[in-house]
């Protein structure tokens, strides 16, 4: 082994605690948490997009509008540079949070609308024929069927958001990325460290691949096909 | 027992029931028949007020329901009257994610609040009815067309329900598996179930029907026992339509 390849070998593996551990402490977290406040509000939004109350549709439909058409890029700089201006001052993380779960939220919701519109009518119809109420027939027969449905879809958002929380760079956040650049700008060997962070998240999307797996292992026990 | 009254349904402009008159005795079976556009199908779904009709009056027992042009009844009093009906339908739309059982348990446990063991009993007597007691921790997908209608039924009859109605209940199965589903039918004809049925299977009808309802173009054309519609049918539509059917009577 020549000295070139050993300094290299050496820098990746000193290199590999440290930036596997900014994706433990940060970017995992802050994927797990920004997904789950985003599963709520996209549910959330996905019912008031899908509710007989115009208002609440209008509310919905404008979330969706905006969040969809501008960059998250500049959404988190907008939360986390430009709110306190105003005299709103939030933390690095927290602000990440926020903007990811919005954007969560937004896309999310369109998936869970499609995959509720995607159930037949006659489920509907079949849940009122034995006396159900509207909430009923959600909650027992549509959103068991659409959670099926939209689970490969919200896997894809899952695995996305994992690798846009590198985004979250840019506001001082030492997650996994900006730990990379860290390390580069010491040792400088960009190729290398980069590829190493590149392959923390493919490990770290691998895993969470095989989860989606599993759980879509679970509902095919009712899957005809 | 079952009343209905000048009974009208328009989607805009297009009236698909012209004030339809009816009334069905406790424990008789009545066949509607009619060519397709006749608004039979729309009529059951009136009774089961999955339509929700314009104008007339709907009763069943004591309870009854009257509609006008831009007044509907509340929410509380459509699922009063709906959980009087039961509904088994064309397509037999069983929910996938649930088993036999559980089909025919849900509405027992989640609308009638029964509990789980009261439900699990009745819905197990049920199936056995119907001849699928062996079937019940199966999946829909797992269940031949035939039996999965006769879950359907099964469904529908969990509720309790005073009329039961059938939308065309063997018209998406194969040929070979009318049979069983017809079958179930008549048993419970036997045992003074009231229902309404849409078919075409006019040999069951004349088998199975006190009354023979024909429609066409949105009213009741001519009603009678099955003798008098298919054999002696007074109206020249009755005949038009019954000669257009292959199947001997």
């Amino acid at each position: 082994m020549n000295d070139r390849t050993a300094h290299l070998t050496d820098i990746f593996i000193d290199s590999f605690v440290p930036l596997l551990m900014a994706g433990i402490k940060f970017t995992i977290p802050l994927t797990i948490i920004s997904f789950i406040l985003g599963f709520v509000l996209a549910f959330l939004t996905a019912l008031a997009r899908l509710s007989r109350w115009s208002i609440l549709q209008r509310v919905a439909w404008f979330y969706v509008w905006i969040i969809r058409g501008t960059p998250l890029l500049v959404q988190l700089f907008i939360i986390f540079y430009g709110l306190p201006s105003i005299g709103v001052v939030i933390d690095a993380f927290t602000a990440a949070v926020i903007g990811f779960s919005i954007s969560v939220g937004a896309y999310g919701s369109e998936i869970m609308r499609a995959a509720i519109q995607s159930i037949a009518k006659g489920q509907w119809e079949a849940a009122y024929s034995v006396g159900m109420t509207r909430s009923q027939a959600l909650r027992r027969i549509v959103l068991p069927q659409a959670a099926r449905v939209s689970l490969p879809p919200l896997a894809n958002s899952f695995i996305s958001l994992l690798k846009d929380t590198s985004l979250a760079a840019t506001v001082t956040l030492t997650e996994l990325f900006q730990k990379g650049q860290q390390i580069t700008a010491v040792v400088y060997e960009p190729l290398l460290l980069y590829c190493e962070v590149a392959l923390i998240y493919l490990i770290f999307s691998t895993v969470l691949s095989a989860l989606q797996h599993q759980l879509e292992h679970r509902f095919d026990r009712y899957a005809a096909r | 027992m079952i009343e209905i009254n000048d009974l009208r349904l328009s989607f805009g402009s297009n009236e698909v029931l012209k004030g339809i008159d009816l009334s069905i005795e406790k424990g008789q079976v009545t066949v509607i028949i009619g060519p397709s556009g006749s608004g039979k199908t729309t009529l059951l779904r009136c009774i089961n007020l999955l339509e929700i009709p314009t104008e007339g009056m709907l009763r069943i027992g004591d309870s009854a329901l009257s509609f006008r042009e831009g007044n509907k009844p509340g929410r509380g009093d459509i699922l009063a009257f709906r959980r009087k009906t039961g509904m088994v339908f064309q397509s037999y739309n069983l929910f996938p994610h649930m088993t036999a059982l559980q089909n025919v348990m849900e509405a027992q446990v989640i609308v009638q609040k029964k509990s789980r063991a009261e439900a699990k009993e009745r819905s197990m007597e049920l199936l056995g009815k119907v001849g699928l007691a062996g079937k019940a921790d199966s999946y829909p997908h797992q269940l031949s067309g035939g039996q999965q209608q006769r879950v359907g039924i099964a469904r529908a009859m969990g509720i309790g329900p005073e009329l039961l109605l059938f939308d065309e209940p063997t018209s998406a199965l194969d040929p070979e598996l009318v049979g069983e589903v017809l079958k179930v039918i008549k048993e419970l004809a036997v045992e003074g179930m009231t229902m309404a049925i849409v078919t075409h299977e006019m040999k069951f009808a004349s088998q199975v029907a006190d009354r023979i309802v024909f429609m066409d173009e949105g009213i009741i054309m001519e009603q009678g026992s099955p003798n008098e519609v298919l054999n002696h049918p007074a109206q020249e539509r009755t005949r038009q339509f019954l000669s257009l059917l292959s199947e001997p009577v």
